[in-house]
């Protein structure tokens, strides 16, 4: 009877947990989606919008909630400069990413990655910091549930629901859904590509660091300058899982992987870094019945 | 105001090859140009000029008198001259009414606000006889389903001047009637220009006010439909010298 309470709270644990994921692993699949670029930098930037969190929280007391659309904002003016410093003169007048940009531009990410881990070991040290945020906890039933993941658990769908809302009602969303389609097909129906393209990658951004300062919540002393490490693997496990460029997809990835941790823990004994494991291993029967992801 | 597209002694070269050299021609709202041509003529490659998509290594292009030669293409779009690809391409991840829809947000029309640009969408593939397609995903279309939802895209922008490049071509007999009835029915409703590259030559010479033929890159012939097919250097240029001469 005990076990049965702990799974079950494990399993709602693991859905919270796996909201929060959905959202850095969205970021992700946007910019893979839009610029066709895989950002190896990906945990760099969760980790930028994890000290975000952090610093606002020092300076001004915010809570990481308060955070989310700070970082956002942030995230929106980093995906522009990113934009144009690492893929625009990849992407001018191309049809498509040919082998040798792509190279190009993971070459790049990768550097900027270092880059960024040792710019921020030199300016806040490699020491692991936190937000002290406790909203308390709440009782459903047999299981306790921490007041904050759920704030924030509930905050990760509104991202990725309000997201799906601009991309499929707004004229700039669907420019930036057609875009990630048809490059030059865009250009005939009178979009401008490049401003699309800009627009596209900064939303991703904008989502990853608000996703930074989300996952917060979850890591009491986890904030350190190599924290991506870990963020960026489980953002493209969750990529792949859910289907490259599946607007959904994101959320039943999350969900499936932050279950799967979880729940997982208590098989293998508690050890978070073996349930992890076990998360990405589920990657290889996934790729090989599934290559498009859970989701149709 | 009809507006008036002008090329004028265009040239485009690629590296060595002079894919287009001096061709002018003017269409007007209202008017539809035919241009035909063998193949490999330059006639792809003359309507991206005017789409910007390729920018002419000489000679000008404008609308309504103003140099659109070295604009984006989108910009082009933006100021009513839109294109239809040779071989469509839809955004396969959208559903046709979606297809049509952002062509409604960008293209002339500018018509910001999503509702009315989807149900403009849905009038306008009603226009090409899609309208029981519109929320089907594009990719489940047929290849002349396709092309109509192309020709419908174009529609959507908005253009003022169409550019067309080969929208009749792989139909059959019929189905080559019913589209050459839809697209007088529409061009008279609208009152579009167009510029037609076509190898059918039915529709050619049954749509065209006026004819352009080229051959390498150089206009040869300008006319109305049947100035042009009794054109010794036109029926030279299709079937030979031989039958040229014998032609009598």
């Amino acid at each position: 009877m005990a076990d049965a309470a702990l799974f079950v709270t494990d399993l709602a644990l693991g859905l919270l947990l796996g909201c929060v994921f959905a959202v850095i692993a969205h970021g992700l699949n946007l910019i893979w989606g839009v610029a066709k670029v895989v950002n190896v930098a990906h945990g760099e930037f969760i980790m930028l919008g994890a000290y975000g969190a952090y610093f606002f929280n020092v300076w001004f007391g915010f809570n990481p909630l308060l955070s989310v659309p700070i970082d956002a904002a942030i995230g929106l003016g980093v995906g522009v400069i990113f934009y144009f410093f690492f893929l625009f003169r990849e992407l001018r007048g191309k049809e498509s990413m040919g082998p040798q940009s792509e190279m190009v531009t993971l070459v790049a990410t990768f550097g900027l990655a270092l880059v960024l881990i040792n710019l921020a070991q030199a300016l806040w040290t490699g020491n692991n910091v936190g937000i002290p945020w406790s909203p308390g906890v709440v009782q459903i039933g047999s299981v306790q549930l921490p007041l904050g993941g759920l704030y924030v658990a509930i905050t990760s769908v509104a991202i990725i629901g309000l997201s799906h809302v601009f991309l499929s009602k707004t004229y700039l969303g669907n420019a930036i859904r057609a875009y990630s389609q048809d490059i030059p097909a865009t250009q005939l129906v009178g979009i401008n590509p490049t401003s699309t393209a800009a627009i596209g990658t900064a939303l991703g951004f904008c989502i990853t660091m608000a996703g930074g300062a989300l996952l917060t919540v979850w890591l009491p002393t986890g904030i350190y300058p190599a924290m991506g490490n870990l963020y960026a693997p489980i953002s493209f496990v969750i990529v792949v899982l859910g289907g490259p460029g599946k607007m959904w997809g994101s959320l039943v990835g999350g969900l499936t992987l932050g279950v799967i941790i979880d729940v997982g823990q208590l098989f293998v004994g508690g050890s978070i870094a073996l349930a992890t494991a076990i998360g990405f291993l589920i990657l290889i029967p996934v790729l090989l019945f599934r290559p498009e992801g859970i989701l149709r | 105001m009809t507006r008036v597209l002008e090329v004028s002694d265009v040239h485009k070269y690629f590296g060595g090859v002079r894919a287009v050299q001096g061709v002018s021609l003017t269409v007007r709202e209202g008017q539809v140009v035919g241009l035909i041509g063998p193949n490999g003529s330059g006639k792809s490659t003359l309507l991206n000029l005017i789409a910007g998509v390729e920018k002419p290594t000489k000679g000008a292009i404008t609308l309504d008198g103003q140099r659109i030669d070295r604009w984006p293409a989108h910009r082009i779009v933006g100021q009513g001259i839109a294109k239809t690809h040779q071989i469509p391409k839809p955004f396969l991840a959208m559903t046709c009414r979606e297809n049509v829809a952002v062509a409604v947000m960008f293209g002339n029309h500018k018509q910001r606000q999503s509702a009315k640009a989807f149900d403009e969408a849905g009038r306008v593939l009603a226009l090409v006889g899609l309208e029981r397609k519109a929320d089907m995903m594009s990719s489940n279309l047929t290849v002349q389903e396709r092309k109509r939802l192309e020709f419908a895209r174009v529609l959507g922008t908005g253009a003022r001047i169409l550019l067309l490049d080969e929208i009749f071509a792989g139909l059959s007999p019929e189905e080559l009637r019913a589209a050459i009835a839809l697209f007088t029915k529409l061009q008279r409703e609208t009152g579009f220009g167009a510029v037609v590259v076509e190898h059918v030559m039915r529709a050619v010479l049954t749509l065209s006010e006026r004819v352009v033929v080229i051959e390498e890159g150089m206009k040869i012939a300008e006319g109305t439909a049947n100035e042009v097919v009794e054109d010794p250097a036109v029926i030279e240029a299709y079937l030979g010298v031989e039958a040229a001469r014998a032609t009598p």
